[in-house]
């Protein structure tokens, strides 16, 4: 067996692989730990694997580790090391801190299963990723993998030309802090949203703002690709992340474009300063786009590659994605299902499987691989289930039906069934979900349990024929689809475009749905019924990961209106 | 005492309810008896609810504070860690016996109960907010008392003495944690040239030291040295 970690620096998660080559577990350590965005050393997820899995440290072949430690230490230190004195308060934090780095991964496993760390090996942070999304793809041999992070442990973006999964030949790299990702998190945090948790919430304003705004102009000409040296060049002057412990824009940004906005005001469509900030928005996501497609020029110039493996955390950036497979040269664009750091310990745990004696071949992973049960906490919680709920019924086919006549009746549903995603994105089985064309519906689930901006859509998930029906489907990302990696815009005076689900530019995060899911047979019925769409969002309190088990879900029943949650046991509803 | 001061503390405040909420979760998914995990979930059920509330509260201070100062008050989940309200080493049901878990709670209930009173005052026992602060102190008293019910229905041996001990010990421990905290600012002013000085000895090692050699241009990923950590 080979476990993957990824820790310290994003969502740390570990991976388990078989000896076979299949992915057989896989945890966040926020799912356990319930703290969104958890990035400690994933103690509780090695514990779940452990015990789940009844295993010994002499089971395990190899652990890996998803970056070059060392490396990810020194690399921003000797870029802080330039600045002295601005960047002194970095460099000693750096120092201080450097127990929570990467350095200390040998002694963070050595504490929870001694042993272990003898097993220990680390592999390139971008190799890492371009496994992750190897382990996904149709396409093994002879295609270009491109990764696109803030920073891994050298390089911020990267050119590969995989050969076969044995021989892949780095060709081109970003070096720090020349830096997309860093450079979108500089913007999210001027937009008053919180790095790392709130690139999204840009994205979802950038389709609000006008890219002939002064304010979208200005911001994109922040960062550039000098096509003369290949390279991507960030304009320093404005931002101080790679000088500064806290704050990842400088003085010269706020001269420029006002004062940053309040974080705690309320962002709202109509609003006085809403077009200013949602004009920066579409300036950061402008420049994203642009730098992104001549990276991508560039890799194709170079391997004549037409298929593309896409990963890191800038690959979670759906709108983007959607912009560069309609790049002429695009025939496949593939995108894991979490192309960011926590993903990457899949990648990691399945270097291990390639190094090892018995390679036969890759397995693609299911996209539901933690291990869960609601049945394990049944008798655990049976008084609150008594005191605070009713197990309408234990009927799988009752609670279809039901759940059904419940969605068409304009109910919101959570759902608890079986593994877990891989997350970020709920594909069903941690999920709110409602009928995708009823406003009011929508409106609840957005606004009343998800205490979301109004400014960000939701997303729908239906079959492909309703995806086809509705909207303009790019063959170069459908497996993007499957996992929402991906937008896709409206087909012309489509009913689509007065969906709730329907974002301002027309474009929506479709999911289409795998068969043999609970999505597919709610669809089964609800198509019967004339609902073809479902509004699809991930189960949780805002602010917190999505749910991991049943008492994470019973706990959103319980101080949001939601009233029903569709479980392995049945159909649960609040008192 | 002026606005940013109030941001502080309802600041902290958020922090400790949500770690509370947080740990209790926990202790609802480790209990043993569907009586105590029942509890702990209507325990953590509050907690979160007065998370919002004070989020809200701290939302609703902030009008006429410029951006810049208020970018300190932003909640991240990152913090609780960070911040020491859940501890690295895990949870503390993970860690402590039952008993002592119950102890704590019983006693730290109480002392939060005490620490609202004061944010009341700050804000006004007449207002809305202070109301509802103080509904959230009735809460904190319903939680002692259920500590208070479980200990004595699972530890019966205990003596009342014994859980006014518990209760010395968690104060006093709390004391300390705030005479290191409000010191620590102190000590940082001390230790600080040291660490810089430190810092300098470190960069000019660094400037001179050629990552550049590191470079993968060209190579196989797959081949190289997986026991390096550079």
């Amino acid at each position: 067996m080979f476990i993957g970690i990824s820790a310290y620096n994003h969502e740390s998660a570990i991976a388990l692989v078989d000896n076979n080559g299949n992915l057989i577990d896989y945890y966040r350590e926020e799912s356990l730990s319930r703290i969104k965005g958890d990035k400690s050393f994933p103690k509780r997820a090695l514990k779940r694997i452990f015990n789940i899995h009844n295993l010994n440290t002499d089971a395990i072949e190899k652990v890996i580790f998803y970056e070059k430690p060392l490396s990810a230490f020194l690399f921003p230190l000797k870029e802080a090391s330039k600045f002295i004195p601005e960047s002194m308060q970095l460099i000693v934090n750096q120092i201080r801190n450097f127990k929570k780095s990467s350095l200390s991964c040998y002694l963070d496993i050595a504490k929870e299963k001694p042993g272990l760390e003898k097993k220990l090996i680390y592999i390139d942070h971008h190799l890492s990723h371009t496994l992750t999304t190897l382990f996904y793809s149709d396409y093994q041999n002879d295609v270009c993998s491109i990764v696109v992070d803030g920073f891994g442990d050298r390089s911020t973006t990267s050119i590969s030309y995989v050969r076969d999964k044995y021989n892949i030949k780095e060709l081109w790299s970003s070096s720090y802090p020349n830096s997309i990702g860093l450079y979108y998190s500089s913007i999210t945090d001027f937009l008053g949203f919180t790095i790392n948790e709130g690139e999204y919430k840009v994205m979802g304003l950038s389709a609000y703002g006008d890219s002939n705004s002064k304010e979208a102009k200005l911001v994109n000409k922040l960062m550039k690709w000098d096509s003369f040296n290949n390279k991507i060049i960030l304009d320093l002057e404005f931002f101080s992340f790679y000088k500064s412990i806290t704050d990842s824009y400088g003085s010269k940004l706020i001269s420029m474009l006002g004062e940053p906005r309040n974080p705690f005001a309320k962002l709202l469509p109509g609003d006085l300063t809403f077009q200013k900030y949602a004009n920066i928005a579409r300036g950061a996501q402008d420049s994203t786009n642009n730098v992104l497609s001549k990276i991508f020029n560039y890799a194709h110039s170079i391997t004549r590659s037409e298929n593309f493996l896409f990963s890191g955390g800038v690959a979670l950036n759906s709108a983007s994605v959607n912009y560069i497979s309609e790049l002429d040269f695009v025939n496949k664009l593939i995108v894991p299902p979490s192309p960011g750091d926590s993903g990457a310990a899949i990648g990691a745990s399945l270097y291990g499987y390639l190094k090892s004696k018995n390679v036969k071949c890759i397995e693609k992973p299911s996209l539901y691989p933690s291990n869960y049960s609601c049945y394990d906490q049944y008798e655990a919680i049976s008084k609150l289930l008594d005191k605070n709920y009713i197990l309408v019924t234990d009927n799988h086919i009752d609670s279809i039906e039901l759940a059904c006549r419940l969605i068409k009746e304009g109910e919101v549903i959570g759902t608890i069934i079986s593994n877990s995603e891989t997350g970020p994105r709920a594909l069903g089985n941690r999920s709110l979900i409602c009928n995708g064309a009823n406003s009011k519906s929508v409106k609840k689930l957005n606004n009343l349990i998800k205490d979301r901006s109004p400014f960000r859509p939701t997303a729908p998930a239906m079959k492909k024929e309703t995806a086809y029906k509705y909207f303009e489907l790019n063959p170069a990302v459908m497996s993007s689809y499957k996992t929402m990696t991906a937008t896709c815009k409206c087909k012309k005076d489509s009913i689509s475009l007065s969906f709730p689900t329907t974002h301002v530019d027309g474009t929506a995060r479709i999911q289409i749905v795998e068969e043999e899911t609970i999505l597919w047979e709610l669809l089964d019925k609800l198509i019967i019924e004339g609902i073809d769409i479902i509004a699809n969002s991930s189960l949780n309190i805002s602010g917190d990961p999505t749910c991991f088990d049943l008492i994470d879900g019973l706990m959103v029943c319980s101080i949001t209106p939601l009233k029903y949650l569709l479980t392995d046991i049945g159909m649960i509803k609040k008192r | 005492m002026d606005n940013t001061k109030i941001l502080g503390i309802l600041y902290e405040t958020i922090y400790a309810e949500h770690g509370s909420a947080l740990e209790m979760l926990a202790a609802c998914k480790q209990a043993k008896s569907s009586s105590l995990a029942f509890g702990y979930f209507e325990h953590s059920k509050d907690e979160y609810n007065h998370t919002k509330t004070f989020r809200k509260i701290l939302s609703n201070k902030t009008s006429g504070i410029n951006t810049s100062e208020l970018r300190r008050f932003r909640i991240t989940p990152q913090g609780l860690i960070r911040k020491g309200y859940v501890s690295q080493n895990g949870y503390l049901v993970e860690n402590m016996s039952l008993k002592n878990f119950i102890a704590y709670v019983y006693t730290n209930e109480l002392l939060a109960e005490s620490s609202f009173s004061k944010i009341v005052k700050l804000l006004g026992a007449n207002t809305e907010e202070g109301r509802s602060v103080m509904k959230i102190m009735e809460d904190e008293l319903r939680h002692h008392g259920k500590a208070k019910e479980y200990f004595l229905r699972y530890f019966p041996f205990l003596q009342p003495w014994q859980l006014s001990l518990y209760k010395l010990r968690e104060s006093i421990k709390n004391k300390g944690r705030k005479f290191y905290h409000s010191n620590i600012a102190l000590l940082e002013h001390i230790f600080y040239p040291l660490y810089s000085l430190f810092a300098l000895i470190i960069s000019r090692l660094l400037k001179s030291l050629n990552l550049k050699e590191f470079k993968r241009s060209n190579k196989n990923l797959m081949d190289i040295n997986y026991k390096s950590i550079l």
